[in-house]
């Protein structure tokens, strides 16, 4: 398979063409029907964007083109992971035998860069390509159904299958640049999804936000990977100057990085230390961590399988992927170490806590994956590279679900979000309030599904590696998220439904199959990483890359998290009902818990002042800044200057007129001055 | 033999006299005759140099000049008789279309 793994991205792209061309024949063909009968078209084209009446017929068409093209794209990594799976696992302790590097072309060559285009396939990057393909495709097909209503699915398919492709390229690259392309593209889909309803009042501004907080991301991400370049050397003292991966995670090379330190403020500083807080700041973009994450709950204005794919199974693990990928570096550097696992603890804790006074049943979700990118980061900052990336699989499908259940609520409830209208839907819409259930109980834990192992496994490495007061945040954490999640399903899917004026109904058998799938998937995916001797699948998979021993299983830790988490669940459930019994949910009403708690309960629905922080102390200044330079320094400098110029000009101009007065003979007294000034000049000299 | 300083001296008034005429004369074709008047002034100059000099250089330069001048006048006339076909004057002050 490994000559063919080139198809894997590019399949998608082969899908971007193809359904490109067809949308701008359909275009051709539309403009063409528009000029021979006038008025016809009127009744399309406007409208709400996602609730025209009646389907679209390409729907159909470009979703499935798009949806076969990543399925071949998963078919082919399956086919990938088992010849990797035959290869000989190790010959020695330490060294890694299954994987491959190809290098197709030199990408640039300018002086002493040289970046080739090539593909690392190892563990790490065939894991990810299953997950972006596999839940990628039920994604896509889910979107046939979603988007079946829409005006525009043909771009809606050509995004998506882009993203996919840009996903691809970001964990399949062997190089940083090659990442960085993916990474870029990730972005760039993101900003191009998340507006797709530009003619809406949100979406665009949230594409915006979240494109501009990627950029600060990305700066930190170029700033270490220049870094690298510069200074990585060889273990022979001979400058590197390479960025492939596979050179520079040498053990000898990273050590290098350790040589240059400098003193500040009576602490030492290392290289390594500082591309890893770079990257780092990379991670906080791309991945929603503290400060950074104000982007990823607004980006829930995007369609719900915008949402799901990039929220739950792609972009957002991509910082995750990254730290994990270059742990090396990370390991350096205990004082950022340090830092990951405070960020990703205050993440985990500070978005869970917001999830609580949300209403929008997507911003609770786009919140609880802040909080679960928190638990990974964590994580990541603790060693515990397998539990990350373990609960990056289970979180990636899990949350796919959930995203795909409320697209599918919001689908099927006249487009409402706001969860205090709805309530009952669980007679009107089974399939859905089903895999809803499913998806819940992954996420909290619930004993025996994927979200109990992963998450048990991150806070067990806590607890066994003398990191405490982490693994009781992290308790915290998640008897938040088991509480949150209580009052959503309370309040979607229990008691009557408030606002009487909507008519729910199921949604298509296109997105309630991918639900069914994902949630067969979420109640089998702890499988790959079960405790026991013979079962750690994933750390044995993956050990050659992390170098990390098998997490053991605490029977007293996992019961303390589960008992509380379910307690937490029931309360926050049963808390729920009984408002919606005696009537204390009303659309436009504040929640229960304002009641009791106060003004620190606004503080949550005002999530933490994150954005109102950001407003006066970054876009205000900026906005001033921007108004003295428009208004005052473009308006009265530059203008100045050059109006001044042409007033100068003109002035002169209408001065030297009155000389030209058209009589020639004032000319010829004029041309007399000038001959005696010029004679009076050399006669006197 | 008389002086070449009077020849000159002669040169200058007959060119102040021409430069006068052309810029208090407003008749066209006055100012012509005093522009003529001026080109002539400086062609007895050119002589007078010639003959003090003996050689022919400044006397070859007034054939030019007198060429020049003739040429000159042919344009000049066309200019002018066009100019008062369609002005019906003589008088330069009328013609101040040019004004700037």
């Amino acid at each position: 398979m490994a000559e063919l793994i080139w198809l894997v991205p590019l399949l998608p792209l082969l899908g971007v063409v193809i359904n490109t061309l067809l949308g701008l024949n359909d275009l051709r063909l539309s403009r063409a029907n528009a000029h021979h009968d006038h008025g016809h078209d009127h009744g399309h084209g406007h409208g709400d964007a996602h609730h025209g009446h009646g389907d679209n017929p390409t729907a159909k068409r470009s979703g499935l083109i798009a949806s076969v093209m990543v399925g071949l794209g998963f078919v082919l990594t399956v086919a990938t992971l088992i010849e990797l799976l035959g290869m000989p696992a190790k010959t020695t302790l330490g060294e890694n035998n299954r994987w491959f590097d190809v290098t197709y072309w030199n990408w640039m060559a300018f002086g002493d860069l040289e970046v080739p285009f090539g593909f690392l396939i190892d563990q790490l990057s065939v894991t990810m390509m299953l997950l972006v393909t596999g839940v990628g495709t039920l994604i896509h097909l889910y979107a046939v159904g979603y988007m079946s209503h829409d005006e525009r699915p043909t771009r809606f398919f050509v995004y998506l299958n882009l993203f996919i492709v840009a996903m691809l390229m970001l964990v399949m690259g062997n190089n940083f640049v090659m990442l960085f392309l993916g990474w870029e593209g990730v972005g760039l889909c993101s900003f191009l999804l998340i507006g797709f309803w530009f003619e809406q009042r949100d979406p665009p501004w949230a594409s915006v936000k979240a494109f501009v907080t990627n950029r600060v991301g990305d700066f930190g991400l170029l700033m270490a990977m220049f870094a690298i370049w510069t200074l990585a050397r060889k273990p022979d003292g001979t400058f590197l100057h390479s960025l492939v991966f596979r050179e520079v995670l040498e053990q000898g090379t990273v050590f290098s990085l350790q040589q240059y330190s400098t003193f500040f403020m009576g602490t030492q500083y290392t290289a390594a230390g500082a591309i890893a807080f770079m990257l780092l700041l990379g991670v906080t973009g791309k991945s929603a961590q503290i400060p950074l994450f104000v982007w990823l709950p607004d980006a829930m204005a995007g369609p719900t399988p915008v949402s799901a794919l990039i929220h739950a199974a792609t972009m957002v693990t991509a910082g995750v992927y990254l730290m994990i990928r270059t742990h090396p570096i990370f390991e350096l550097s205990p004082s950022v170490q340090s830092t990951v696992t405070f960020i990703g603890v205050a993440t985990a804790l500070i978005a869970a806590s917001i999830a609580l006074g949300q209403y929008d049943i997507k911003k609770v979700l786009a919140f609880s994956t802040v909080s679960q990118l928190g638990f990974m980061v964590a994580a990541v900052g603790m060693g515990a590279y397998v539990a990350a990336m373990f609960h990056l699989l289970t979180h990636g499908i899990f949350k796919a679900l959930l995203f795909l259940g409320s697209g599918s609520v919001i689908h099927g409830f006249g487009n409402e979000q706001d969860m205090r209208k709805m309530g009952g839907l669980r007679k009107k819409m089974p399939a859905t309030f089903w895999t809803y259930i499913v998806g819940t109980m992954g996420l909290i834990g619930f004993p025996l599904v994927s979200g109990f192992w992963s998450k048990d496994e991150i806070i067990g490495h806590a607890f066994d590696h003398d990191h405490r007061t982490v693994g009781m945040l992290l308790v915290v954490g998640a008897v938040l998220t088991s509480f949150y999640m209580g009052r959503q399903i309370s309040m979607v899917f229990f008691g009557e439904q408030r606002d009487q004026h909507i008519h729910a109904h199921e949604s298509s058998r296109w997105m309630t199959a991918p639900l069914i799938a994902l949630a067969g998937l979420t109640l089998a995916s702890g499988v790959i990483n079960l405790p026991g001797e013979d079962f750690h699948f994933l750390t044995t998979w993956l050990e050659p890359i992390v170098e990390e021993e098998a997490a053991k299983f605490h029977l007293n830790i996992a019961a303390i998290v589960t008992i509380l988490g379910l307690a937490s669940f029931a309360a926050g459930f049963y808390l729920y009902n009984w408002a919606a019994k005696h009537k204390r949910i009303k659309p436009n009403q504040r929640d229960l818990l304002h009641h009791w708690g106060g003004d620190f309960y606004a503080i949550l629905e005002e999530k933490w002042g994150f954005d109102a922080l950001y407003n006066a102390v970054l876009v205000k200044p900026y906005k001033a800044l921007a108004s003295f330079f428009g208004k005052f320094f473009d308006v009265k400098i530059i203008d100045g200057i050059v109006n001044g110029t042409a007033e100068l000009v003109g002035l002169s101009g209408r001065g030297l007129r009155t000389f030209q007065s058209g009589y020639v003979r004032s000319y010829a007294l004029m041309f007399v001055i000038g001959v005696v000034i010029v004679l009076g000049f050399f006669a006197l000299r | 033999m008389i002086s070449t300083n009077a020849y000159v001296l002669l040169s200058a008034i007959l060119f102040t006299i021409g430069v006068v005429g052309v810029l208090v004369r407003r008749n066209v074709i006055v100012m012509f005759m005093s522009v003529e008047l001026m080109l002539n002034s400086a062609n007895l100059a050119l002589i007078a140099f010639s003959r003090a000099r003996a050689e022919s250089d400044g006397q070859i330069i007034t054939f030019f000049v007198i060429a020049v001048a003739a040429a000159e006048v042919a344009v000049g006339l066309a200019l002018l008789v066009s100019i008062f076909r369609a002005k019906k004057t003589t008088n330069v002050d009328d013609v101040n279309t040019l004004k700037g």
